[in-house]
């Protein structure tokens, strides 16, 4: 793939190949459309906009809230409460909604804050190097030596005997995800940087008189800004998984619905054995969805900012590979040309 | 990080994820199907038979061990000693658990309340000083050794040396327990406290273990001392015990066949060592035990798919109430301190709740009492009086009670009271503790709908058992005294007591939550010494009226002294609400069954 000439692969990215009356209709077309999204992002974009509408909007029109007690332990479902009632007796749906969005908040901040720290690390490392970079990177080898889980589940241990409103809340569950899953965000991104470093217009830069965090912002890290995005979109998911892992050992936050408070309770109630599937097959799912979702969108993410995974019908790559071999053969001939005339 | 959880997803990832749905699908699928065929076969309606399912379903025996009684719900690791006096002791010689391989000299049952003959074949009160028994005749151990009064002693004064181990308490409620000769013991009853109940509680708990052996382990080593071999009166042995199951095989030389009129039925007992009530309860529902003493939840799915199961009660709460769980309040702190607080929150639970899931239904409506309102003590309780000067589920009264003392809601929607806000607290209770642990959720939320701010915390028991017993908790939800003969004094004295009460800091066995009166103690003395039936009732009615006054622990809702749930698959005629010949047991009077259940091929 790497001797493919550039010009082949930006006169891919034109694709439909402006003809020589479709001038009009090329300069017209959206820019956003120039991303080329392919159906696996409309399909992962498609479930993250239902799943979030689900968790945000509906609370506001479901008849039933998440704390309201609406039948017994593990009621059948039924007219009423189309999935049933939890061993709380609450409905299963209110209750679905409101974890999903317990689960999504939680994803958002600790995702956030692990990209925050990894990226800050990384491109510190990458870009300042020597001393600076082994320290850093020593300290991220022996963070990651760590087991993550173990971790989590002491400092989970130790939250909950906090008092402190932000802490004890679904915050300090994903302040500690957050804490705890930087390091490979870290690593990945200081090679990066270590690279872009090494460009002319960062020597440009510096010869302007641009201050390191200038460099830094302006320069260096618009080049990761593609990959720091997918791997946010990843840290979303890790962390919501992290959250149900640890909420389902029992140690998430009191007081709040999550997805693994969800699948905590059911096995606690011995929903499985007592043929209760309403308990804990709607959250495994809608955990499934969104990580399956995320990850989708990640996947396609990575198509639209690498033009060279990029994938299609196969009638639109035998196209792109006509139009690469076509291209290449006036080359071929510009060059003959060239050649001759010298 | 390392953990698979944090690594870089991958396609692999869709690919598990989707396995995860359908092994859910699959998981849901099993245990539908597992719910509606599974106790088709091996059984059919004989209903005309006693003690079998509460459907009527009844099994048609095991081919395999048909003479093995399978039990679970008391051993959950693997054994490591037998002794009795260990406080990690395995079963059965765990105190006060089974008569299998040790006996006590009483037995108690829970149903009427009455003291039945153990060991001893009878026993005489002589007012308040002094209980005499008489041992049955022609007992021995299981070495063919005789046991005498002697033993018996000796399995008593073995506290008056050894402060660390049960049976050291005795000496709180008796001054001496000495054989006047082979058959007869005399006990001293301590002439302060003249507590005759809490002395007949105790040799009703307390296992007779032979001298000779006994006298040979050296007082320090007494509580870590390594038995394999137990030697007692019980009509099994140990056979063998590993990491997965503790055997016991029938003593046919035991003393009591004539007492119980015969041998137990079975020859053999097994007892499996499961994880947790999960595994338990899913072979108890596939017909892997034939008795069990677990947290069941909805049991009656179990018979409702056609399985031979029962429980004593057949409609809810199918249990026997027995005991009491409390929400402890810390009275030494600020907030807490204050009765209108304590009465608030108590009005505040959603009680009915709390019965309804938590529980599966399994506990009756709770009354604001001390004394369980049926059963051997509902003789004490007093309707009138708690439905007067009580409290009930009500959240607008609860608000009502804090903004009459002048409570202000902060702009947080918690109150704030004599300027002390309320919260927040931690409500702590031990980690897979599930009904007390979903019971601890529902008080919590039930407290901030009424603008009191608590959350909940379960660590490891060791952890809660420090902490409340320290007095560092703020909330506890934890246990008192169940029905026993000395209920429900002992529960008063462990609610009330200030005799035992220490300071924050200090280990504490009763009054946990260090709260303070003056008037208190000479009641609960009354209480003791009261001679009859009418005179206890006049007692505890002041005991239970300034128990309402000052809640310093609140009942959070019936539990049974003992989960006691039998599968009829391959032996009938257990006891229940219509076969009552024995209480549902496993202790004390439960031993009955051993000797009359009925095996159904064979």
């Amino acid at each position: 793939m790497t001797n493919v000439p550039q010009s082949a692969i930006l006169a891919e990215e034109a694709e439909p190949k402006p003809g020589p009356g479709s001038q009009v209709t090329a300069t017209t077309r959206p820019s956003w459309r120039n991303l080329n999204f392919g159906p696996r992002m409309w399909v992962a974009l498609t479930i993250i906009f239902l799943i979030v509408l689900m968790a945000e909007v509906g609370p506001f029109v479901y008849p039933y809230k998440s704390s309201l007690k609406v039948g017994s332990l593990y009621d059948e479902p039924s007219a009423a409460h189309l999935l049933g009632t939890d061993n709380f007796g609450h409905d299963i749906i209110a209750v679905l909604m409101n974890s999903t969005r317990n689960s999504l908040l939680n994803g958002l901040l600790a995702g956030t804050l692990a990209v925050f720290i990894g990226v800050l690390i990384g491109i510190l490392a990458g870009y300042v190097g020597g001393w600076f970079e082994e320290l850093l990177m020593g300290i991220t080898n022996i963070v990651v030596a760590i087991p993550s889980i173990v971790v989590l589940i002491l400092i989970s241990m130790s939250l909950q005997h906090t008092n402190v409103g932000f802490l004890k809340g679904i915050g300090g569950l994903a302040l500690v995800i957050g804490i705890t899953s930087w390091p490979w965000t870290a690593r990945a991104v200081r090679a990066q940087a270590s690279s872009v470093a090494t460009r002319e217009h960062i020597d440009i830069a510096k010869l302007s008189g641009a201050g390191t965090p200038s460099i830094l912002i302006r320069d260096v890290l618009p080049y990761l800004a593609s990959y720091v995005v997918m791997a946010w979109v990843l840290q979303l998911a890790s962390a919501i998984l992290a959250e149900s892992t640890l909420s389902m050992l029992g140690l998430g936050p009191s007081g709040t619905d999550s997805l693994g408070i969800e699948l905590h309770w059911a096995l606690a109630f011995q929903a499985v054995s007592t043929g209760a599937w309403w308990a804990f097959l709607p959250p495994t799912i809608i955990l499934t969805l969104i990580s399956f979702s995320l990850l989708y969108l990640q996947s396609s993410l990575d198509e639209v900012f690498n033009p060279r995974l990029r994938r299609g019908k196969k009638k639109n790559l035998a196209k792109a590979a006509a139009r690469r071999a076509e291209t290449a053969r006036k080359l071929a001939q510009q060059n003959e040309k060239v050649e001759v005339l010298s | 990080m390392s953990d698979s959880v944090f690594s870089t997803p991958s396609r692999r990832s869709l690919f598990k994820l989707g396995g995860v749905v359908a092994g859910g699908v699959a998981l849901a699928a099993c245990s539908s199907k597992t719910a509606s065929t599974g106790g088709a076969s091996g059984s059919g309606a004989k209903g005309s038979l006693p003690g079998i399912g509460n459907n009527g379903q009844v099994g048609k025996g095991r081919a395999q061990n048909a003479d093995t009684l399978f039990i679970a719900g008391f051993q959950w690791g693997p054994p490591t000693t037998y002794n009795p006096f260990s406080p990690t002791a395995a079963w059965p010689a765990s105190n006060n658990v089974m008569q299998i391989v040790y006996e006590t000299l009483l037995r108690w049952n829970i149903l009427t309340g009455e003291v039945m003959p153990g060991l001893a074949k009878s026993y005489k009160v002589d007012g308040t000083s002094t209980v005499t028994l008489t041992m049955q005749d022609g007992i021995t151990f299981n070495d063919g050794s005789p046991c005498t009064a002697k033993d018996a002693a000796f399995s008593f004064n073995i506290g008056k040396t050894n402060a660390g181990v049960t049976v050291a308490s005795f000496f709180q409620a008796a001054d001496s327990i000495d054989a006047t000769d082979d058959k007869t013991l005399v006990i001293k009853v301590n002439q302060t406290k003249k507590n005759v109940g809490q002395v007949l509680r105790l040799l009703t708990e307390s296992y007779i273990v032979p001298q000779k052996v006994f006298s040979a382990v050296a007082a320090d080593k007494l509580a870590t001392e390594i038995m394999t071999n137990p030697v007692g009166t019980g009509p099994f042995k140990v056979d063998t015990a590993d990491q997965t199951q503790v055997v016991l095989k029938r003593n046919d030389s035991y003393w009591g066949k004539t007492f119980y009129g015969g041998l137990p039925v079975m020859n053999t007992i097994i007892h499996p060592i499961f994880k947790g009530n999960e595994d338990a309860n899913l072979q108890f529902a596939n017909g892997g035990l034939d008795i069990a003493q677990t947290f069941q939840s909805q049991i009656w799915k179990t018979w409702e798919a056609g399985k031979p199961t029962g429980t004593y009660l057949k409609s809810k709460p199918y249990y026997i109430p027995g005991s009491m769980p409390m929400l402890v309040f810390n009275c030494t702190k600020p907030g807490l301190k204050n009765p209108v607080v304590r009465r608030a929150i108590a009005t505040a639970i959603d009680y009915a709740s709390i019965s309804d899931t938590a529980m599966s239904g399994y506990s009756g409506t709770v009354q604001p009492s001390l004394i369980l309102p049926t059963g051997a003590e509902g003789k004490f309780f007093n309707q009138s009086d708690a439905t007067a000067n009580g409290w009930k589920y009500d959240k607008a009264a609860a608000e009502k009670l804090l903004t009459d003392a002048g409570a202000k809601k902060g702009s947080d929607g918690i109150y704030v009271l004599d300027g002390v806000r309320l919260g927040p607290w931690k409500i702590i209770t031990p980690t897979g503790w599930t009904d007390w642990n979903a019971s601890c959720e529902i008080i919590a939320s039930s407290c901030k709908a009424i603008g009191i701010d608590v959350a909940t915390n379960f660590p490891q028991q060791a952890e809660v058992t420090q902490a409340i017993q320290g007095g560092n908790f703020d909330l506890g939800h934890w246990y008192v005294a169940g029905v026993n003969p000395a209920s429900p004094w002992a529960r008063f004295k462990d609610v009330l007591s200030q005799a035992e009460m220490k300071p924050v800091g200090s280990t504490a066995f009763a009054n946990y939550g260090r709260w303070t009166n003056p008037d208190v103690e000479a009641l609960l003395t009354a209480a003791a010494q009261a001679a009859d039936d009418t005179a206890k009732k006049a007692a505890y009615d002041k005991l239970d009226a300034l128990y309402r006054k000052e809640i310093p622990m609140c009942p959070t809702m019936y539990r049974p002294d003992e989960f006691y749930e039998y599968s009829a698959l391959n032996f009938y005629n257990w006891p229940d609400e219509k076969n009552t010949y024995a209480p549902p047991m496993f202790r004390g009077a439960g031993n009955t069954w051993m000797y009359k259940i009925k095996k159904i091929a064979g």
